[in-house]
């Protein structure tokens, strides 16, 4: 196989992402990923009346049913692929590296070595504090979005994982 | 040295004064260009005759110049730095004192620019850049050439004291310079589609606010004759387009020769110990030094007419640097060996190399796909606008078609021991990236749907400035791929700067 040219180490012999087993994120998340997109849509289907109400104009009237229906429809689909994406949040932190994993449609599974860190923090919308979740977000130095940011972590996993994050920073210097 | 002392603090050169206005004045222009082009229209259409040397308006004007001048004087007699213990000062402001303090060892870069103003009355600016974030802002906006190379010098000497005795002897050897030649065929050779869109944007974007001003002048009746659009027949209409058309490529080609000359005036390369420095500009002067540790992606570009000339552009991006700097990282019109000298310098080892790994052939079907998704599109709209345009088809899916094969057919990736490379381009254009897998900050594997059905998958290699992507491999291919990258940063445990 020459995938690699002078090669010195077996690749069959490294650790293998594939096999690695990702830890789902809390249940809780799937709440906030419905009530964002209750939100969304409810401001749009209440633009559309309060739009309906004071417009005089024929065609806006008789297309607003139409509409609303379209959005209701389309309330659903995004709830589906909410769902969906939402199975595909995972997370998991091996010895050197941490991995998280996202998207339905891209599925993106990002491994952010832990010597390549440059710093963590923990941050918690209204939302997320109501319902005791944390987002983890660990930054290395790309600009380019080489970022790592796991959401819908219970607080307390989330505050162990910085404390265990902070202490491997805090030695390799 | 130099005669020199820093230790003390300093103001910049008195000519600084002119340059604090001119930048403040030049600032001040670009806000409120739309609101003086209103006024100005205003006073156009009206028919009022402003006399313009009425004591009033003069006195408005020079009280204007004479406040701007004063605040430059302030600014000039509230703006001085010194170095001390190893860290630069900076003190500045009239009302907000701000003080900056750097430490040596933080400086990244010392930049040396000049502008058409600086050049005018003969003095630099020097600017710092700092690790981390790119907000502070340290620049010095006058001072003597000779000053500015003495604190320079200084300022990155006392940052690495070891090569304090190396600084001195290292002889700069120039290792290219671009003749006049080279910079005219580069230019020629330049994609003029790109600057053909440039170009379309700005007329597009300006249209509506000139639009009034352009109907005044009354266009229709001095060009509307030439072209009889009064009859509306479909080939004047076809001719009055095609010459806009014509006329607009004929001013893209300009466009790209006189940018080309701009940019790259006096393109002068050095080589030094820790790398490169390029210096070039014709209005804009700049001075950058490229060290190879910062290096991230190198890339050399290329394309059909280029390769017949031997004309090739080496590209670099720089971790920390901030993004306007980052696009004037490149050397361009150097030789198919220069480029082997330089790759040499930064990448030892990998010309000649390179194992080709090619995609698999979805990524054809996919663009494929995507340019008939296109097609259909225009087709659509010509069809409701006017059927004589079908006749674009001709040309255009030959286009699409050779520019499909070629994207797919000059894909590639290259994986060793230390660099990763890949191969890109489409129908005209050819690049080569380089990264080190060293400077590997993370890395994501990527699927599509589409690609999940068929068990295929793209690896993104991020750095600290842009990211690299080997796109549509093996599924297993890409996790080892990834598996590989991974176990090279983990447990070599290099330096990434």
């Amino acid at each position: 196989m020459a995938l690699f040219s002078n090669i010195q180490i077996d690749v069959e012999s490294l650790p293998k992402s594939d096999q690695l087993v990702l830890v789902p994120i809390s249940h809780t998340y799937f709440k906030i990923i419905i009530l964002n997109c209750i939100i969304a849509y409810a401001v749009l289907i209440g633009a559309l009346s309060i739009f309906n109400i004071f417009s005089e104009d024929y065609i806006i009237n008789s297309l607003f049913w139409f509409l609303l229906g379209f959005l209701v429809v389309l309330f659903f689909i995004s709830l589906g692929f909410g769902y969906l994406s939402f199975k595909k949040r995972k997370y998991a932190f091996r010895e050197e590296d941490i991995t998280s994993s996202q998207g339905y449609l891209v599925h993106k599974i990002v491994t952010l070595p832990y010597n390549r860190i440059q710093h963590i923090e923990i941050t918690r919308t209204f939302i997320a504090r109501k319902l005791g979740l944390s987002t983890l977000k660990i930054y290395s130095a790309g600009e380019s979005g080489g970022d790592v940011a796991i959401k819908g972590l219970p607080k307390a996993v989330a505050e162990n994982q910085y404390a265990f994050l902070t202490k491997i920073i805090n030695e390799r210097l | 040295m130099n005669g020199y002392n820093f230790e003390q603090p300093s103001r910049q050169s008195i000519k600084g004064i002119i340059v604090i206005f001119g930048v403040t004045a030049y600032k001040i222009i670009k806000g409120t260009i739309v609101v003086i082009a209103v006024f100005l229209l205003k006073y156009i259409r009206s028919d009022k005759n402003i006399d313009f040397l009425s004591f009033k308006t003069v006195g408005i004007s020079i009280s204007i110049i004479l406040l701007f001048l004063i605040i430059a004087f302030l600014k000039y007699l509230n703006f001085q730095f010194y170095v001390k213990d190893d860290h630069f000062f900076l003190k500045k402001g009239i009302f907000n004192k701000e003080e900056i303090s750097v430490a040596s060892s933080k400086i990244q870069n010392v930049y040396i620019k000049q502008n058409l103003l600086q050049q005018l009355i003969n003095v630099v600016s020097l600017s710092i850049e700092t690790a981390g974030d790119d907000k502070t802002e340290i620049e010095i906006l006058a001072l003597p050439k000779v000053k500015a190379n003495a604190l320079k010098a200084y300022l990155l000497q006392s940052k690495a004291h070891n090569d304090r005795l190396n600084t001195n002897s290292l002889e700069e050897a120039v290792f290219y310079k671009a003749s006049v030649k080279k910079l005219f065929l580069e230019g020629i050779s330049e994609n003029h589609f790109k600057s053909f869109v440039l170009i379309f944007a700005f007329i597009i974007g300006i249209y509506n606010d000139v639009k009034a001003f352009v109907e005044q002048l009354d266009l229709n009746a001095v060009f509307g004759s030439w072209f009889q659009l009064d009859e509306e027949s479909l080939v004047g209409l076809l001719l009055f387009n095609i010459s806009i058309v014509v006329a607009l490529f004929i001013i893209s080609f300009l466009f790209s020769l006189v940018m080309m000359f701009i940019k790259n005036f006096k393109l002068t390369v050095k080589q030094k110990e820790e790398g490169l420095e390029i210096s070039k500009g014709l209005f804009n002067k700049i001075n950058l030094a490229l060290s190879a540790s910062r290096i991230q992606n190198t890339t050399i570009y290329t394309n059909k007419l280029k390769q017949v000339f031997g004309l090739y552009k080496l590209s670099f991006t720089q971790a920390m640097a901030n993004k306007k700097q980052q696009r004037n990282f490149n050397i361009v019109g150097l030789n198919r060996g220069q480029i082997s000298e330089l790759l040499h310098q930064f990448y030892p080892k990998v010309e000649g190399q390179i194992i080709k790994n090619r995609p698999n052939i979805y990524m054809l079907y996919r663009l494929v796909l995507m340019s008939t998704v296109m097609l259909v599109i225009i087709n659509v709209l010509l069809f409701f606008w006017s059927k004589l345009f079908l006749l674009i088809n001709i040309p255009l899916i030959l286009y699409l078609a050779a520019n499909a094969f070629y994207t797919y057919k000059k894909s590639y990736y290259h994986l060793d021991n230390e660099y990763i490379a890949i191969g890109g381009g489409r129908l005209i254009d050819t690049t080569t990236s380089f990264l080190e897998i060293k400077k590997t900050q993370a890395v994501s594997l990527n699927q599509t749907l589409f690609q999940k059905q068929r068990g295929l998958a793209s690896v993104t290699i991020y750095s600290a400035s842009k990211s690299v992507t080997i796109p549509h491999i093996n599924l297993a291919d890409a996790y080892r791929v990834k598996d590989y990258l991974l176990y090279k940063v983990e447990h070599e445990n290099k330096n990434w700067m």
